[in-house]
């Protein structure tokens, strides 16, 4: 356990995410932010804001139309998606960069993540249910801390790579066995030490035992599978492979078939394809 | 030279310099087809089994879809002159989650699919690394056929 304290002794030196940000998911649950609290606390960050802006320009959010500026973006698409984009610029430059611990190459986690928020909008549409607003959010931030252990602690990964894979463990389990916390714990404990809303830790804490959550377990159902056809598709798979296991339970609960993942697993890279140019300043 | 080929993505090539590579196979299926004689080859990253769920998707992009994307791979070597009798075939990926009951089983119809789509044009699987849950790097060299694969820290070549 001693790995254990280590981590959490670490957790209130990772940076936090761009007070902006904060402040944007600080007042998702409240039903009386308008959109110019949003561009309050944002337009005052100009990297956050081109990153937004880089994001609502691509084909998936905007369409066929360009956005010139924040004012113009939180017209087209919205108080939801505005607050969403914002959170996903958030996280651009750490989700962005090489993951060590996990060997994920740079860009790949933040495709990853991009991919399970994706999916899991794909996914409640297949199903006929309404994603809260919050939903894409906490998606997008399931992982974070996979951050926290592959780059600010940059766990050594062969213990839990020998274990998972030789005995048949799936990698959060060998995790625990071998750190005495898994990534879902350590982020879900460093979301709590940054006040982000209760539904939104619950995701990044039973990401991979759904059946555990109490606030919003349909969310973490959703986001459970669609990481898990993720990883399937090759995206953000390092060095825990496929060592993952989907619950039955859930694909029983939400009567999930083969081919209704395989649709999400297609719309979910062709919403994946279109953001790629601008997240990664690919041509 | 390293020419990289994305997810749902192909590349053919008869530039003795070239090396085709393909990262994070996941249940995705990589084949490589080459012919030894004309020295020409390909490499495709199918990610979904069957065109049938977004048709439309298929005919703008034909590798998403181990059906229509090997149909292309192959068809495209032989316009450009390799052999059918002469192609050898190689394939990766595949792999699995854990305790893999039913719905995610993506690895295993590619896998099925892959082997039909063979099988139809008389093309014959000469090896093969698939399953687990490991993610696969496969990748073809021109000037000689070899394929290999990088998976869980380990380097090995298809024979």
């Amino acid at each position: 356990m001693k790995q254990r304290e280590h981590i959490l002794k670490a957790l209130p030196d990772v940076p936090g995410l761009p007070t902006a940000a904060v402040r944007v998911l600080g007042i998702m649950d409240d039903p009386d932010a308008g959109i110019a609290d949003i561009m309050a606390a944002v337009e005052i960050d100009p990297r956050l804001t081109t990153n937004v802006l880089k994001l609502a320009n691509s084909a998936y959010f905007a369409g066929p139309r360009s956005i010139g500026n924040l004012t113009q973006a939180g017209v087209l698409l919205g108080s939801k998606r505005i607050q969403q984009l914002v959170v996903a610029a958030a996280i651009f430059p750490v989700a962005g960069k090489q993951i060590r611990g996990y060997d994920l190459a740079p860009g790949i986690l933040l495709e990853h993540l991009l991919a399970v928020a994706l999916g899991t909008e794909h996914l409640a549409k297949a199903l006929k249910y309404k994603l809260p607003g919050y939903g894409f959010t906490a998606a997008l931030l399931h992982d974070i801390g996979k951050i926290v252990l592959g780059t600010f602690l940059e766990i050594d990964a062969a213990p839990i790579v020998q274990l998972a894979f030789t005995e048949g463990k799936s990698f959060q389990d060998a995790e625990y066995e071998v750190l005495g916390i898994d990534h879902a714990e350590t982020g879900a404990l460093l979301l709590e030490s940054w006040q982000i809303p209760a539904p939104i830790v619950e995701v990044a804490r039973w990401h991979h035992d759904p059946e555990q959550a109490v606030v919003d377990p349909m969310l973490v159902k959703l986001v459970h599978v669609a990481d898990h056809v993720s990883f399937e598709c090759g995206v953000g798979v390092g060095v825990d492979g496929l060592n993952y296991r989907p619950s039955e339970r859930v694909v029983k609960e939400l009567h999930l078939t083969t081919t209704m993942l395989e649709e999400v697993a297609c719309q979910m890279m062709v919403a994946l394809e279109t953001l790629r140019p601008q997240l990664l300043g690919e041509d | 030279m390293k020419q990289t080929i994305g997810i749902s993505d192909y590349r053919i090539s008869d530039a003795p310099e070239d090396e085709l590579i393909t990262y994070s196979l996941g249940s995705c299926i990589g084949l490589s087809l080459y012919d030894r004689t004309r020295k020409i080859g390909g490499l495709i990253h199918c990610m979904l089994p069957l065109s049938r769920i977004d048709p439309e998707r298929a005919r703008a992009k034909p590798a998403m879809f181990t059906d229509t994307g090997i149909m292309r791979l192959i068809e495209e070597l032989l316009e450009k002159g390799a052999e059918r009798r002469r192609l050898i075939a190689r394939a990766a990926g595949a792999a699995r989650l854990l305790e893999n009951q039913g719905a995610f089983r993506i690895g295993d119809r590619n896998q099925v699919v892959l082997r039909k789509i063979l099988w139809k044009n008389n093309i014959l699987l000469e090896s093969e690394d698939v399953g687990g849950t490991c993610a696969r790097t496969m990748s073809l060299r021109i000037s000689d056929g070899v394929t290999s694969i990088r998976s869980a820290g380990n380097r090995y070549d298809l024979t």
